[in-house]
């Protein structure tokens, strides 16, 4: 027999977002959001993550397409009756309450008892290790501490779904790591949902279960971190994460996931191709720069070139080398810094080479 | 020692403006202690004569009431018909919102004199003059202007996302305003109910227009004082009126001082 296929917590279908009716802020998305997952949405500035986020939130219409959330269409539903829990980039925590009568909010408006508040707001501060601050006013908190009331707050009420976005933008560089910590923790302890938006790529990177990456609106592709930095779909995710050496080349003949392709200076080059190009069209071969092979292990490597050292720099645990190849003078090569790794001098020779499955051949 | 003299000739300047400003007001204080029978300063010595003659005087003593619930009344309904107004159009953050709020501006902008013979012919026409409802409506409208603007100010300090952190958080429109917006504007509301209620309390040409035979406020029976004889008694009440306008003016300013502002 089959198992059933879970029904995921979030599903958007086919939704567009357009402001003012003519440019869309976000296009024909569809993505679905797992039961317990942590789902980052990642992208740069005005890609769409906080529409796509505010219209699951409520705040926003779909211009166009259908929201699900635990099967059921909540498109026309009011905020307020979506039982979700939102946590803001600047906190907006309530001025005139205390901490304590914050946190309690959404208990009140839902009419809990005072004793049931009490303790639940008790659990709630210690939660995020704020026990003792309940009755100060918000200003007086610190952000990294305003920070974790704001959560405190979206928690209290056990939400199926928790929404955060960038909640960690305003935070020097210690408390964000610290607070990436802390909420993936919580995460994990409480077996909520979260969709969190950043346009950081190593906190989505360290944070999610899975990533989706925007551009202009769209959604280019959703997958485990792991995957989109191994096997990034196009070429805009895979500059967007990491760094990437990318030589543009033409498709000369392509076979099933594979292809040939020539560089501009000529080499033909075999890479992996994800998504299938007709011989002729334009695409980038994609290799990542800890994958490259020099030297002896290049010669042995199908895909070998000639290449001069430009510069070289040490960057404590890896040592990275800018190289003239292939008619430029950009291609990078990051090595890292094991026992008895070789040195290099700017200036050499070198043989440069990875394995056919390192190199993606790319559309643009 | 230069940017020393500049800033001792700005500050007597400034002191100069502010007596100009304040002190005629204040002449009325020793007119008030006259031994005269007309208005006028002390002449030999200082009497309580007029004090005593105001205190014993039941038509004073009711104009003190009538101008008292007046005030009272249309401040009330200055304060929550401004604050909902000035909410509404901060809500809806449209250009007719902004078209909204200057209207409701008018009253203040457009001469009185013009404003009281507009709502004469209004209210000879509807049969208000004369009544307790035409006045206050009268100094409800008129008082509008300073609670609109008291409370929009405040809402300008407001962040737009408490509204929707509110919502989201399973609030209802009206849980929101009554939990989260109005507690945070309350500075504003008081400002504008103490410059809504001054404003009653001393107003004089709508009521001499409209008040008929019946409303005879204090600022009324002052000027028909004036006119008819020159009673030092109005010396009396004018010093009241002072002295009670600068308490509520400090409780104006108490408030504004213990506001915290981040
Ligand atoms: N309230 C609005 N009215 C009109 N246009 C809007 C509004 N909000 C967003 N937009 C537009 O929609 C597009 C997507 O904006 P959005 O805020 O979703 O981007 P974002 O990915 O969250 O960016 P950022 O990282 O800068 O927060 C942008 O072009 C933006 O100008
Ligand atoms: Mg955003």
């Amino acid at each position: 027999m089959l198992s059933p296929v879970p029904e995921p917590l979030v599903r958007f279908a086919n939704v567009r977002k357009s402001y003012d009716g003519t440019v869309d802020a976000v296009s024909a998305l569809n993505l679905e959001v797992a039961r317990s997952e942590f789902l980052t949405l990642l992208g740069p500035s005005g890609s769409g993550k906080t529409t796509t986020l505010t219209m699951l939130a409520g705040f926003e219409r779909p211009t166009e397409g259908r929201i699900f959330v635990d099967g059921e269409d909540v498109t026309d539903v009011p905020v307020e009756k979506r039982g979700i829990g939102m946590v803001f980039q600047n906190y907006a925590l309530f001025p005139n309450m205390t901490v304590a009568e914050n946190i309690a909010f959404p208990l009140r408006v839902r009419g809990v008892s005072r004793g049931e508040m009490n303790s639940k707001v008790m659990r709630a501060l210690s939660m995020v290790r704020l026990d003792g601050f309940g009755d100060r006013r918000p200003q007086q908190l610190s952000g990294g501490q305003q920070q974790r009331v704001a959560v405190a707050r979206a928690l209290v009420f056990e939400p199926r779904l928790i929404l955060l976005d960038e909640p960690l933008g305003a935070l020097d560089r210690q408390l964000r790591e610290q607070m990436q910590y802390e909420l993936k923790h919580l995460h994990q302890r409480l077996d909520v949902t979260m969709v969190y938006v950043t346009h950081d790529q190593v906190e989505a990177m360290t944070m999610s279960d899975r990533v989706a990456v925007f551009s202009t609106g769209a959604l280019r592709q959703v997958d485990e971190p792991r995957r989109l930095y191994e096997a990034p779909a196009s070429l805009f995710v895979a500059r967007f994460l990491g760094e990437s050496n990318a030589l543009p080349a033409t498709v000369r003949q392509h076979d099933g996931g594979s292809c040939a392709a020539a560089l501009a200076t000529g080499e033909t080059v075999t890479a992996v191709m994800p998504v299938r190009c007709a011989p002729g069209s334009a695409v980038h071969l994609v290799v990542r720069p800890e994958k490259i092979l020099l030297g002896k292990a290049a010669q042995a490597s199908p895909n070998r070139f000639a290449a001069r050292i430009a510069e070289v720099t040490f960057l404590g645990d890896q040592t990275r080398l800018r190289l003239v190849a292939f008619g430029a003078d950009d291609f990078i090569v990051k090595l890292a810094n094991t026992a008895g790794q070789e040195t290099f001098a700017p200036g050499t020779e070198i043989d440069i080479g990875w394995q056919a499955e390192d190199c993606r051949a790319l559309a643009e | 020692m230069n940017r020393h003299h500049a800033t001792g000739i700005v500050m007597a300047f400034a002191w100069m403006v502010l007596g100009f400003l304040a002190l005629p007001a204040f002449a009325v204080v020793p007119i008030s202690f006259t031994d005269t029978r007309y208005l006028a300063m002390p002449d030999e010595h200082w009497s309580l004569q007029h004090w005593r003659a105001f205190l014993s005087n039941r038509e004073w003593h009711d104009s003190i009431w009538q101008s008292l619930w007046i005030a009272c009344v249309s401040t009330l309904g200055a304060v929550v018909a401004g604050t909902l107004c000035a909410i509404g159009c901060w809500r809806a953050s449209s250009r007719w919102s902004e078209r909204v709020r200057t209207a409701m501006i008018l009253p203040m902008a457009v001469p009185t004199i013009v404003y009281a013979l507009g709502i004469y012919r209004l209210y000879v026409d509807l049969d208000l003059v004369g009544s307790a409802i035409g006045i206050v409506f009268a100094h409800t409208v008129t008082g509008l202007p300073y609670v609109v603007l008291t409370v929009s100010a405040s809402l300008a300090n407001i962040d737009p996302r408490l509204e929707q952190a509110a919502r989201g958080l399973g609030a209802s429109v009206g849980q929101t305003l009554r939990w989260v917006i109005v507690p945070n504007v309350v500075p504003g509301i008081l400002s504008g109910a103490i410059f809504a209620f001054i404003h009653s309390w001393d107003e004089l040409i709508v009521v001499i227009f409209i008040g008929g035979r019946a409303f005879f406020t204090l600022p009324r029976r002052m000027w028909d004082g004036i006119n008819d004889n020159l009673d030092p008694v109005i010396a009396v009440v004018a010093t009241g009126m002072i002295l009670f306008t600068l308490l509520v003016l400090s409780a104006e300013l108490a408030l504004r001082a213990r506001r915290p502002r981040s």
